[in-house]
């Protein structure tokens, strides 16, 4: 075996790694698992955590749901993209982009002003005659909240996959006795798995800690895991809990990451571990 | 004996202006194995496309069995094809690969097993099947994808340069093997490559193509022995080209001499292009040639030696075992059957000079080098 002489070049990278992001897990796990008021070790916090599944499963719905719309938004128009000419592909990739480069939060609030009550949406409904609609404050608000901001991650793999396929593949495929529909069965899809599985783990990580989309264009009823852990740090109401409630969401994509990629197969291209 | 499967009639293809092909006209018999033969940009990869029904000819007609088939899709069509590189589906195993065909057309589950089963045993892949594609070597990839394609029982394989990607140890025994592979199964084969070797070796019927358009079919031999014009002459093996004047049947005159000859039909005085095989001619001594020239290049071949020999200022090529070396003036003689006369084409001119013998083997310097890569 060769030696791998440019070791040295993630030094930068370790101690950043190490400074940054494996001692505040640490500080985390070590919040986790002491009592608040004591200092000392205890699993109260771990115990209290039952309290809140009904909220971590609601989280885990909502990004479900949000992947899945995203898929099925998705596939399409990055099939769609992946099969234009050189130039159009640049420019609609662009296209896909240009929500990102406006800021996350702008972004939600412009959702706020066409959803609530009084917004532009319902202005427009009165101004017609029709009844006003109850729009913000419902779990579809905040389901479209995720959907819309998360899209392009799914778009973009799924791109980068799809526009990776062989042409030839599907010759052969059209050349075995596939029609359309057959050749998109057997032969494309089951080649954009890689970029589906990274997609949406793209969505789904970013969706399931969420905290800023749930309190601008939900209510009470769809609180979710991210805002009940900004909550115990930010209202200092108990930074412990909240420690252990990040403790087990992380967890949780873990879990999610990985059963993804076993089904995938890990070894495909394009897919991408977060 | 056997009949027209086959026959392409006019057909034009042009992309963005530019002509691919030039009035192709061509019939293929069932059983037969036939090869499109040509340089790179021939039109003979095109030729096929529109045989497999992956491009739509700009005019003229392909009718197989006697349909019209221009419009119809690759899936409707009795013909399967080995594709260039193979095209192996990367998310298959072998045998799923080779039963891909079959599951498609709905074929029950036992015969599909029995079937692949078959193949895998006459492409020497038994013990393969559970194999990812992409762990096999080019050899068995090939094999693989002939696999996948025969196992659909078609009437015709298309096969494009199959073999481009192999060494050539591996390409000789897959020649053989392929050629075994079509007799046993008596399925028409239509065979693209742009080498030589092989099309003489493997086929019934010899296609050479230049420019988009066809410039002989023939038997091999006949290709061989028989070129049309300059560029099939030069095309297929190697070939002295010379200016000549057929005085009149059976006799004609180049090099300021006039030779007896086995060929007729031509004009009187009509100007021709005489070819001479560098392998048909006799090295004698010089009192006894019938022309004398000056041994100017000598290179080992292996089997024999490829000598440049200058005749009044025309440099030819001679294959001869034994060793002449360089500065030995030397006689030779031609017998009328090694002469080979042709009418003049728009080739005549353009090849059959070996004055530059030594940048032909530049050429093959950097398709040696490119191997290594």
């Amino acid at each position: 075996m060769k030696k791998n002489k440019t070791g040295f070049l993630s030094i930068p990278y370790l101690i950043w790694m190490t400074a940054f992001t494996l001692i505040p897990l640490g500080v985390v796990a070590y919040y986790a698992l002491t009592d608040p008021a004591t200092g000392v070790f205890s699993l109260r916090n771990v115990r209290e955590l039952s309290l809140y599944m009904p909220v971590l499963w609601r989280s885990i719905g909502y990004s479900l749901v949000s992947a899945l719309l995203c898929l099925v938004l998705g596939y399409p128009a990055a099939y769609y993209i992946a099969h234009c000419g050189r130039t159009t592909q640049k420019f609609l990739y662009m296209l896909v982009m240009l929500p990102m480069c406006m800021s996350f939060l702008l972004r939600t609030l412009a959702w706020v002003g066409l959803l609530q009550d009084t917004g532009i949406i319902n202005n427009i409904l009165a101004a017609i005659g029709l009844p006003r609609l109850r729009m913000i404050r419902t779990p579809g608000a905040v389901v479209l909240g995720m959907v819309y901001n998360y899209l392009p991650y799914m778009i973009l793999p799924l791109y980068a996959t799809i526009v990776k396929i062989d042409g030839r593949l599907i010759e052969a495929a059209e050349d075995l006795g596939c029609n359309g529909v057959q050749v998109f069965a057997r032969v494309v899809l089951p080649l954009s798995v890689p970029g589906i599985l990274s997609g949406v783990t793209m969505v789904f990580v970013p969706a399931v800690s969420t905290f800023y989309i749930s309190q601008k264009l939900g209510g009470t009823d769809t609180v979710l895991i991210g805002d009940v852990i900004e909550r115990q740090f930010k209202q200092g109401s108990n930074p412990n809990l909240g420690a252990a409630l990040s403790l087990l969401l992380m967890i949780l994509v873990f879990v999610c990451t990985g059963i993804m990629n076993h089904f995938g197969g890990s070894s495909e291209e394009g897919s991408v571990m977060v | 004996m056997s009949k027209e499967l086959i026959r392409l009639r006019d057909l034009t293809m042009e992309f963005d202006g530019e002509r691919i092909l030039d009035g192709i006209n061509l019939y293929i018999n069932d059983h037969e194995f036939l090869t499109l033969l040509g340089p790179s940009g021939c039109g003979k990869t095109t030729t096929l496309r529109i045989i497999g029904g992956f491009l739509t000819p700009t005019s003229g007609t392909v009718t197989f069995d006697g349909q019209t088939i221009n419009d119809v899709p690759p899936y409707k069509r009795q013909i399967n094809t080995v594709f260039q590189r193979y095209a192996l589906f990367p998310h298959l195993d072998v045998y799923d690969n080779i039963a891909f065909g079959l599951r498609v057309a709905k074929v029950p589950k036992d015969e599909v097993d029995s079937r692949v089963r078959e193949m895998l045993e006459i492409v020497s892949l038994k013990g393969y099947e559970n194999r990812r594609v992409d762990s096999l070597s080019g050899g068995q990839q090939q094999r693989v994808a002939i696999a996948r394609a025969l196992v659909n029982r078609p009437k015709v394989l298309l096969l494009d340069e199959p073999l481009g990607a192999l060494d050539l140890r591996l390409r000789k025994d897959m020649q053989n093997e392929l050629k075994r592979i079509q007799q046993a199964m008596g399925i028409t084969f239509i065979y693209v490559t742009h080498d030589q070797e092989e099309a003489l070796s493997m086929s019934d019927t010899v296609v050479v193509m230049d420019k988009g358009r066809i410039q002989q079919i023939g038997r091999p031999e006949d290709i061989y022995n028989e070129p049309k014009n300059a560029f099939v002459a030069d095309f297929i093996g190697e070939s002295n080209i010379l200016d000549g004047v057929m005085l009149e049947d059976y006799r004609v005159r180049f090099f300021g001499r006039v030779f007896e000859c086995v060929d007729k039909g031509f004009a009187p005085n009509e100007p021709v292009d005489v070819v001479i095989r560098p392998e048909d001619i006799d090295i004698v001594p010089k009192d006894q040639g019938h022309l004398v020239g000056t041994v100017t290049g000598v290179t080992f071949k292996g089997l024999n030696y490829d000598i440049i020999v200058e005749f009044k200022g025309f440099k030819w090529l001679i294959q001869t075992t034994d060793y002449h070396g360089i500065g030995t003036t030397i006689g030779i003689r031609l017998n009328p059957e090694d002469i080979h006369i042709m009418h003049k084409s728009e080739y005549s001119g353009m090849f059959g000079d070996y004055s530059s013998y030594s940048a032909e083997y530049d050429e093959l310097t950097e398709d040696a080098d490119g191997e290594e890569e």
